[in-house]
């Protein structure tokens, strides 16, 4: 049984339950409304809940926790020696779970009978020829411990399956069968299944939680594990970042802190001036026509994907910055730059550095221009001498919320950027970032549990602890600073 | 009150006329005019931004969406495809796209016939390098289809080679193909000769929007049709598990959550988590949901749930701020003809919230279909070929994703994947604006002014 | 020093300052302000009563074109300042409202020093060649708007910090610190305690020795304290100008009168 069709069945059970429980309480009384404490309504919806909501979890706790059992248990049934030079136990285990579909798949179009499988081995027969006749290809032969372990791995998923099928539905049953016996005219059905609707109201607002402790956790847990390949004394204050297969690499976090620094810096000179003045602009001088083109126009701008700054940076920014700058100037001969990643960057920062100084300089309050103005200044004295200085805070802190996004930004470096770790002031220069690396490291072919793998999680914890004191700091200038007018 | 009287001195006669501005006013104003002008050449800078932007991909990637096609008639062998004449369909499949090659060789070598058609120095089976790789491809699945065509002529419309598609497209011109080994000047003369002749043309490409993605060296047979499927499983994914929990999370901090610091953490939590970079989610997806849960690499139900995490804050956002623009006084009247909280809120606040979440979520969807980083990581860049199977087993199979191929393409050395990935950027634009636009025209029909 | 209602006090003949000509001012499509004609006194203060929307903020923003800030409104007919139209095109606002300050309905101090919001208006016209002159001007100005005891020995304190009373003082002041010849104020006790208006009135009828003051008012019994002369608007017409005895005791139009016994507003 498959775990769709449980589902489906578990809500199937409490579809019933709803309406049973519904004209049983209808029946208790007589047909009477009156005489419940509840609507009949509710009394179903007990019943429903009851049959649904413990089957559910218990079904989604069960398919997460399977494979983990399955899997722990079957690897200890792959000697070492099954494991063919150059390959890892990841992929030997991936090999049996492909080879155990490819059984399911041949029982089930008759290439197999349940018998056959029982008496099949690999010493005996072509394993790989036979799952190749039902469209199931392999790499390589199959070796009989593999085969006898891909056995068992279908047995064991078939078994815990049906288990869980088993169980799954006789709780729905039991909720629905206890709920139901619980229905009585005086029966407070309208607060249980508020009670229960509450809770799930509550659970759900912990996945946010969830997701932040599971951010921490996991990289926390594989950050320490790379501490304990490589000092943390070299990752933090080594200059040379050269990453080698073999082993013995240098990886140094400063010289890709620098590119991430400094790319963000030329975004962040190129972003803030212009989405100020353009956030100035709006909401001080145009008129109502240009600020309904012009706003959604910048809008527009904030909800382009970055992947496509990104290619902007590759196939033309690059091209034109080289062409007409780098080389000229003798600066560099390379597409990918600083410069490159840095204005495409700020490009995509300034609809969001002005829609955030927007916000802010409206905070400011009207009474504060017209006072300005009834003193004789001309508006730009007013910006400049009245409305920026009492937007300061709030500016500031959409500058660091926008220096935090350039941080955590991997596209457009990944395509704009380059892969070159150094330490260099000329911006043409193609310098990588902490995302750079990130994406390479975990994308490669290394091992997992190398310390050239590992790495990556030590720089994903870096970002995650720099981007986030940032945002907290921004958020609490922010808020700071609109309690003052409010 | 004694500070005012004691300050007696004459006031200074300034009748100065109004009319006759003031060497410092001309000053004042000439700066005013100068910040102004600032502000006009910052907006101008930005639109022009998003024009380059834009134009650049628009002027790089449409030409993705026409193809060159050589149409031939090719005579199904019988000699070379089903040599015993038994017409066995296990046997014809024995015959593997390399065996289907020399008959496109030899129907050139028709086409040679003609006196207008040929160019010195090019054979037959030079020239069928002009068709794509994709090409004995195709013909083999046709005849495996219809095997009782074989012995007839039939006539294909084959894909052209990459370089020949370049040809007509401007990327390729006779002096790169003197240094280019893929390609020669005799064949850019030929095709200049089928074009005359009627038998290539350039038409629009299905196939760019249907076809799986093509392997390195056939950049004109690679298409978008997994990655799409791919994005559109996990967009599903998104919605399935976003929308519910979002609004139920929304609803509760919004109208049950006591005033406490345990509320107050959640808050902080989820306006934190808006702005973490997309990245670490996807290392969160990677060592949770792939290494820990044993989901498997590249599957769009994995892409989705990430997503959906990255997601949720988004909506959250919105959905609270549509639930605070419903006045209390709804509330209140509700709850003030007996109805319970739970009542009052499902009843009365979300259906008039609903077009505000509605709009929150569909803006938060076309976030996460644009959304590239986390991808990579969970190994959506592999390159797959098959497409997903149909939901709910599809969500577990190896798929692409709209802006992760466009990633892709651009990784490869062949300049052809340039206007593919462009290409696809395009489409991704298209779908990301038809979400915005059904979002405006949601805000604008069911808005509501209090 | 401070005379108590001066409801029979004479008001001897004063050079014209401002002189309005069938004023109109459209706010989009509604006619706010109609065919207003109206003569404002040199040294005098004169109070512009009336019920509220009927048109006498939106009057006294004209007399120094705040209206110009709000896109929707439009001005028509001739105002005139010494002889001159203030809605000349060759006029430039700025000059303009550095001749007619203004004071708001809230006080306004801008987030800076005490010092630098005094200097706020002496610095953008050029008023002070150095410190020195700046510093003179800034006490002068505090000493006016009879605020400098309380603050001399705090500068630099930001002015947000003020009381309300003091806040307003300190907007007065600013507002002098220009050398203005005409002062406009809207309501300018609206947002203050009794103690802070009493102060604020006070003050006002010390700056009628420099300055031509119109002030806008709800209250009829501020107007009767410290206006010379008193215009009632109604409905955007000018229903009445007169002395402020005159109107008080001896009102000639029907709807004036109604007013004042409180039966309409």
């Amino acid at each position: 049984m498959s775990a769709g069709l449980v589902i489906l069945v578990v809500i199937a059970i409490a579809t019933a339950g709803f309406f049973i429980g519904r004209s049983r309480s209808l029946s208790a009384v007589n047909g009477n409304i009156r005489q419940l404490h509840s609507l009949p309504g509710y009394y179903g919806q007990t019943v429903f809940l009851a049959a649904a909501v413990p089957a559910l979890l218990v079904a989604f706790g069960w398919l997460l926790l399977q494979p983990i059992l399955v899997e722990s248990q079957i690897t200890n049934m792959i000697a070492p020696s099954d494991i063919a030079e150059g390959s890892s136990r990841g992929l030997v285990m991936a090999d049996v779970r492909r080879i155990a579909t490819g059984l399911d798949v041949a029982i089930a179009t008759g290439a197999l009978t349940e018998d056959q499988l029982g008496a099949l081995s690999a010493d005996q027969s072509d394993v790989r020829a036979l799952l190749g006749s039902v469209g199931v290809a392999l790499a390589s032969e199959v070796k009989e411990s593999v085969l006898v372990a891909s056995k068992t791995y279908r047995e064991m998923t078939a078994t815990l399956r049906s288990a869980m099928a088993i169980i799954v539905i006789l709780l729905s049953l039991g909720g629905a069968v206890f709920s139901l016996s619980r229905i009585k005219p005086d029966f407070r059905a309208r607060n249980v299944s508020e009670t229960a609707v509450k809770a799930l109201l509550i659970l759900s607002s912990t996945v946010a939680i969830l997701t932040t402790i599971g951010i921490i956790a996991s990289l926390l847990f594989e950050t320490a594990h790379f501490f304990r390949l490589y000092p943390a004394k070299d990752f933090l204050f080594s200059l040379t970042w050269n990453p080698q297969f073999t082993g013995g690499s240098d990886l140094g976090i400063l010289p890709l802190l620098w590119g991430t620094l400094y790319v963000s810096f030329v975004a962040l000179v190129f972003a803030v001036p212009i989405g100020l003045l353009v956030a100035i602009y709006l909401s001080e001088y145009a008129t109502r026509k240009v600020r309904s083109i012009v706003k959604p126009a910048i809008e527009i701008l904030a909800g382009i994907p970055t992947i496509v700054y990104g290619l902007f940076a590759l196939i033309t920014v690059g091209p034109l910055l080289r062409d007409y700058f780098a080389q000229p100037l003798g600066l560099g001969t390379s597409s990918s730059s600083v410069m490159t990643a840095g204005i495409v960057m700020g490009i995509m920062l300034i609809p969001f550095v002005s829609s955030l100084s927007d916000d802010v300089i409206n905070a400011v309050p009207q009474a504060m221009r017209d006072g300005s103005y009834g003193l004789g200044a001309t508006q730009s004295e007013t910006v400049k001498q009245v409305i920026l200085p009492a937007a300061l805070p709030g500016i500031v802190g959409a500058v660091l919320l926008a220096a935090s996004r350039a941080i955590g930004e991997t596209m457009i470096v990944v395509m704009g950027a380059g892969a070159a770790a150094k330490l260099d002031l000329n911006p043409f220069e193609a310098m990588t970032t902490i995302t750079v690396k990130i994406v390479s490291q975990l994308t490669g072919d290394t091992e997992f549990a190398s310390p050239e793998t590992l790495v990556a999680f030590a720089l994903g914890l870096s970002l995650f602890v720099v981007t986030l004191g940032l945002n907290v700091l921004a958020l609490y200038i922010v808020r700071k600073y609109r309690e003052q007018y409010e | 009150m004694t500070d005012a009287t004691n300050n007696g001195a004459p006031k200074k006669a300034l009748k100065t006329s109004l009319i006759a501005v003031d060497e410092r006013t001309k000053r004042r104003n000439a700066a005013e005019a100068r910040f102004r002008a600032y502000g006009v050449v910052a907006i101008v800078i930005a639109i022009l931004a998003l024009i380059g932007l834009v134009g650049s991909i628009l002027n790089n990637g449409s030409s993705a969406f026409r193809q060159t096609f050589i149409t031939m008639d090719v005579y199904l062998d019988p000699a070379k495809l089903d040599k015993d004449g038994s017409g066995n369909l296990e046997k014809i499949a024995k015959v593997s796209t390399f065996g289907y090659a020399p008959l496109i060789a030899k129907s050139f070598e028709k086409k040679f016939e003609d006196p207008n058609v040929g160019v010195e120095g090019l054979s037959a089976k030079k020239a069928a390098k002009m068709i794509s790789k994709e090409g004995p491809a195709e013909m083999r699945r046709f005849v495996l289809a219809n095997p009782e065509m074989i012995g007839e002529t039939v006539s294909f419309k084959f894909l052209a080679s990459g370089r020949i598609d370049g040809y007509f497209k401007g990327r390729v011109t006779m002096e790169s193909a003197k240094l280019d080994k893929n390609v020669s000047t005799e064949q850019l003369m030929l095709a200049d000769q089928l074009k005359a002749e009627g038998s290539l043309q350039t038409s629009f490409n299905m196939g760019f929007l249907t076809r799986a993605d093509g392997s390195e060296n056939r950049p004109e047979a690679a298409g978008l049709g997994v990655a799409i499927l791919g994005s559109f499983y996990m967009m599903i994914v998104v919605l399935c598990l976003t929308l519910p929990i979002g609004v139920a999370a929304s609803i509760y901090l919004e109208e049950f959550a006591p005033k406490n610091w345990i509320t107050d953490i959640v808050e902080v939590n989820i306006s934190n988590l808006a702005a973490v970079p997309s990245i670490v989610f996807g290392i969160l997806g990677l060592s949770i949901f792939i290494n820990f849960m044993g989901l498997p690499q590249s599957a769009p139900i994995v892409g989705g749930l990430v997503l959906t995490l990255m997601t949720l804050p988004t909506i959250i956002i919105a959905t609270r701020a549509s639930l605070k623009a419903v006045p209390p006084s709804i509330r209140d009247a509700a709850l003030g003809v007996g109805a319970s909280k739970m009542q009052a809120v499902f009843h009365h606040v979300l259906p008039l919230a609903a077009p505000g979440i509605l709009t929150g979520t569909i803006i938060g969807l076309a976030q996460a279909l644009g959304e590239t980083a986390p991808l990579l990581l969970i190994g959506m860049v592999a390159f797959v070929r098959e497409f997903p199977a149909a939901p709910p087993e599809g969500f577990f199979d190896p798929a692409a994703a709209l802006p992760v191929q466009v990633y892709n393409w651009t990784q490869r050395a062949d300049p052809a994947f340039v206007e593919r990935a462009s290409g696809a950027i395009i489409v991704l634009l298209v779908f990301l604006l038809a979400m915005n636009a059904i979002a405006i025209v949601l805000r604008r029909r069911f808005e509501r002014r209090w | 020093m401070y005379d108590a209602p001066n409801l029979g006090a004479t008001v001897e003949q004063k050079d014209i300052k401002i002189s309005a000509k069938k004023v109109q001012v459209y706010y989009g499509e509604t006619h706010a302000i109609k065919d207003v004609d109206i003569e404002v006194q040199d040294k005098t203060v004169t109070a512009f009563i009336g019920p509220s929307g009927c048109g006498k903020s939106t009057f006294l923003r004209c007399l120094n074109r705040m209206n110009d800030t709000i896109d929707i409104c439009r001005v028509e007919g001739d105002i005139l300042l010494d002889g001159e139209d203030i809605y000349d095109k060759r006029v430039d606002p700025v000059q303009l409202r550095a001749k007619v300050g203004m004071v708001f309905q809230k006080p306004n101090p801008f987030p800076k020093s005490i010092y630098d919001n005094v200097a706020y208006g002496p610095r953008i016209h050029g008023l002070a060649k150095n410190k020195a002159e700046l510093d003179e001007i800034v006490e002068k100005a505090l000493r006016r708007g009879a605020i400098w005891n309380e603050v001399k020995d705090r500068l630099d304190a930001p002015g947000t910090g003020l009381s309300g009373g003091q806040q307003q003082r300190l907007c007065i002041a600013r507002a002098v610190a220009t050398e203005p010849e005409v002062l406009l104020m809207d309501e300018p006790c609206s947002a203050l305690d009794p103690i802070a208006t009493a102060q604020v009135e006070e003050l006002i009828d010390e700056l009628r020795s420099r300055y031509s003051v119109v002030i806008v008012t709800h209250s009829m019994q501020q107007a009767a304290r410290v206006s010379q002369k008193t215009a009632f608007f109604h409905l955007g017409h000018l229903v009445e100008y007169d002395d402020t005895a005159n109107i008080f005791t001896n009102p000639k139009d029907e709807r004036t009168e109604s007013y004042i016994t409180g039966r309409i507003g």
